[in-house]
């Protein structure tokens, strides 16, 4: 019995019935809309005085690109950052949601937040969804504590790696990094390498296209920006011919001026009087 | 001669010590039998004569058919079995029609006498070819046809060999036929002359004298294609024929 | 891990609700992708393919271009399944063989385009999984396109783009060249140099935004003269 005192508890768990819902109306024909994913290449790596993470810029829809030159690195904090393959807004939403997490445990707790603790709150939020929430995540950033490169799978499980790639191009990113990972790189070299990485997913992936973004969060710099583009490596064929039209090509249907007329009303409002 | 021969005509796939296969020679005699047909082809069109054998008056004329149509631009006239040729006629048509399915085009009248041929010479006493004739057919063919290359005329024979000619003669009446058509065909004739040859030609190599029930006449023009002359433009046809 | 984030199409509710028995089928096609385009003007014909061949998110090769010259005046450009395209390819040249010495003539571009059509509709019920364009001259030197769908209908065109980028460029033509939707119609009439153009621009255009045509370009040229070709580069990412 629910008294003002003790009221009833609602029964828990989750609720099957929008789930029903959308059942039968994908059986009527109405299918739930297509997502944009980003058929990607992003990778991250360590290196003497920090951490570097790439990332190419194509955006697809089924077989068509979707976007040509989309932000695949995202901020967690000034040096945290992470870059995301999967689903366009699942990666966007949720490391925009870890940012302001992150945030917020900054200012109760007054210090600099540890990579490791973005890493736990990712992992844990993809868990809780089971993979639905579709994240392929590498997590890369700099603390007190070191360089860290950590790789985020959508189902939750996390490795921590010195070098890490993601995304349908990730292969072809590996093979680079194999090849040209060492121990105790200078920047420039850990540069090259990423480039060359996000370089190989580009021409060989076909989710992977366009430009290689470029972040590099060095251990004695308070803050970092992403260069983008850092190369552009898909470049756009020259015309050969001039496709301007000739004022009056669009034929004009109809024309219909509708003047505005401006009226001038006075409106007395009274008060109730009660 | 006829002794030596006996043992070697009865198969129709076996040659005889000489390298003759007689059942092929005898189906071309039996062509020597049939009614005569003339053929002329001009750079206008071509034209096909024949005669047509009336043995009974109770016989009724139209009825005898030796001009066929086999696609709308080439016509075929037949001399020998007239059964035999029936079964030939199809095959040129059905070739005809398949060859426009497959290829969207007119098939030329070289290939329709090549095609022809492929059915003369599939005689043979085995029996894993169900369909096929167990003898030579026994008629002989002259394709008349307008195509790419112009207006065309053909000769096909029971042995299945095709050869293109300006002007043929077959049948009863081919000897002195071929032999006058040599001397009055030229290159430069025009059609309307060329009717009037064959039609001459063919009056002189009749037994019976020629009027509109007694011959059939065809033309082939790359304007009107294959025409079959009317009773009416027979009669006008044999006026001119002295 | 990532393969699943990498299957194309959407999320479907029924297919999570449908926890029964799954059945596995055994799909003889695959889809190699690769464009085409093909535009006819008075005394010439192009076509043109891209020479991307791929399957699935992984490039096979980057030189592989889908046209055939199937005499000095016909060249058939083709693209889809790879293997259905060699397997169509050889039986027409087969076939065309079989034509030339049959009837002592080669084969006419109309010719061809119609033993296309029954050749694949000879497979309506397992077809040959392939857009096909075929370009020539017709016997007035005059230029001819035909394109198809998978089980043999044939469409006598001016101009076609097939493949994977078809969708995509198909409009572009029909607006430059069949001059669609404009009250201000240019006059002159298509120029052997301008459709080239043409051509080259929707390909660099196609590479744009189709994952599945890049690299390069193959342009074969049809005259009365014979077949010469051009090639140009595309982006390869």
């Amino acid at each position: 019995m629910a008294t003002g005192l003790a009221p009833e508890i609602p029964s828990g768990g989750f609720s099957f019935g929008n789930f029903q819902r959308n059942l039968s109306l994908e059986v009527q024909g109405l299918h739930p809309p297509k997502a944009i994913k980003t058929g990607t290449t992003i990778c991250g790596l360590t290196f003497n005085n920090g951490v570097v993470l790439g990332a190419d810029t194509r955006a697809t829809a089924g077989n068509v690109v979707a976007d040509k030159n989309c932000s695949k690195i995202h901020r967690l904090a000034p040096k945290i950052f992470c870059c995301g393959a999967g689903t366009a807004a699942d990666t966007e939403m949720t490391t925009r949601n870890i940012e302001s997490q992150l945030e917020l445990l900054r200012l109760n707790m007054g210090r600099e937040v540890p990579v490791v603790v973005a890493n736990r709150l990712l992992k844990q939020m993809l868990f809780r969804y089971q993979g639905y929430v579709s994240a392929a995540l590498v997590l890369g950033g700099v603390d007190k504590f070191g360089s860290h490169i950590y790789c985020i799978y959508p189902h939750g499980s996390t490795d921590k790696l010195p070098y890490a790639t993601m995304g349908s191009g990730s292969l072809a990113a590996m093979a680079v990094f194999e090849r040209g990972w060492k121990l105790d790189m200078d920047e420039a070299y850990a540069v090259q390498l990423v480039r060359d990485a996000i370089a190989a997913g580009i021409t060989n992936d076909l989710g992977s296209g366009s430009n290689v973004d470029i972040n590099i969060i060095r251990r004695d710099e308070p803050k970092t920006k992403i260069i983008r583009p850092y190369e552009e490596i898909g470049l756009r064929g020259k015309r050969h011919g001039k496709y301007t039209y000739q004022k009056g090509t669009t034929k004009v249907l109809e024309t219909e001026v509708i003047p505005i007329v401006v009226e001038e009303e006075e409106v007395v409002q009274r008060m109730d009087e009660d | 001669m006829f002794l030596t021969r006996s043992e070697y005509d009865r198969g129709v796939n076996t040659f005889s010590p000489e390298g003759r296969l007689f059942q092929v020679e005898y189906a071309i005699e039996a062509i020597k039998l049939g009614s005569t047909v003339i053929g002329i082809c001009t750079s206008e069109g071509v034209v096909l004569v024949v005669e047509k054998r009336i043995t009974s008056p109770l016989m009724e004329p139209s009825t005898i058919e030796k001009i066929a149509e086999v696609d709308r631009h080439i016509g075929v006239a037949c001399s020998g079995l007239t059964a035999d040729s029936k079964t030939l006629i199809d095959r040129a048509r059905l070739e005809c029609q398949n060859h426009w399915f497959t290829y969207n085009e007119k098939m030329t009248v070289e290939s329709v006498s090549q095609a022809v041929s492929n059915l003369a010479i599939k005689f043979g006493d085995s029996d894993d070819d169900e369909g096929a004739m167990s003898r030579p057919f026994g008629v002989a063919l002259l394709f008349a046809g307008v195509d790419e290359k112009g207006p065309q005329l053909y000769h096909m024979d029971p042995s299945g060999t095709y050869v293109q000619y300006d002007a043929k003669a077959i049948g009863s009446g081919s000897e002195g036929a071929q032999q006058t058509l040599v001397e009055m065909y030229n290159k430069s004739m025009t059609l309307k002359e060329a009717v009037k040859t064959s039609l001459t030609i063919l009056k002189q190599v009749m037994e019976e004298k020629l009027n509109s029930t007694n011959v059939e006449v065809s033309i082939v023009t790359p304007k009107d294609n294959f025409h079959m002359y009317s009773k009416e433009e027979v009669e006008e046809a044999i006026k001119d024929v002295a | 891990m990532a393969m699943s984030l990498m299957r194309p199409g959407g999320f479907s509710y029924s297919e999570l609700a449908n926890a029964g028995p799954v059945q596995h089928h055994f799909s003889p096609y695959t889809d190699n992708g690769g464009s085409i385009v093909a535009v006819a003007g008075k005394g010439f014909a192009l076509i043109a393919s891209d020479t991307r061949l791929s399957t699935g998110y992984s490039i096979l090769t980057r030189d592989q271009p889908k046209l055939y010259d199937l005499n000095s005046n016909t060249v058939l450009g083709c693209s889809g399944c790879w293997c259905d395209v060699l397997s169509e390819t050889r039986l027409i040249e087969a076939r065309m063989k079989l034509y030339k010495h049959e009837h002592q003539k080669e084969m006419s571009p109309g010719a061809v385009a119609q033993m296309l059509a029954t050749i694949l509709y000879s497979r309506r019920f397992f077809p040959y999984y392939v857009s096909n364009v075929v370009a020539g001259l017709d016997a007035n030197g005059q230029g001819v396109v035909y394109s198809y769908d998978p089980v043999g209908h044939c469409d006598q065109n001016l101009f076609h783009a097939g493949g994977s980028s078809g969708a995509l460029l198909q409009p572009l033509l029909d607006n430059q060249i069949g001059l669609l939707n404009m009250e201000i119609k240019p006059t002159e009439p298509l120029t052997l140099e301008r459709a080239k153009g043409i051509i080259k621009d929707v390909f660099i255009s196609a590479a744009e935004r189709d994952i599945y045509t890049g690299d390069g370009i193959l342009l074969k040229i049809i005259t009365k003269d014979g077949i010469t070709q051009e090639s140009m580069k595309l982006r390869h990412d």
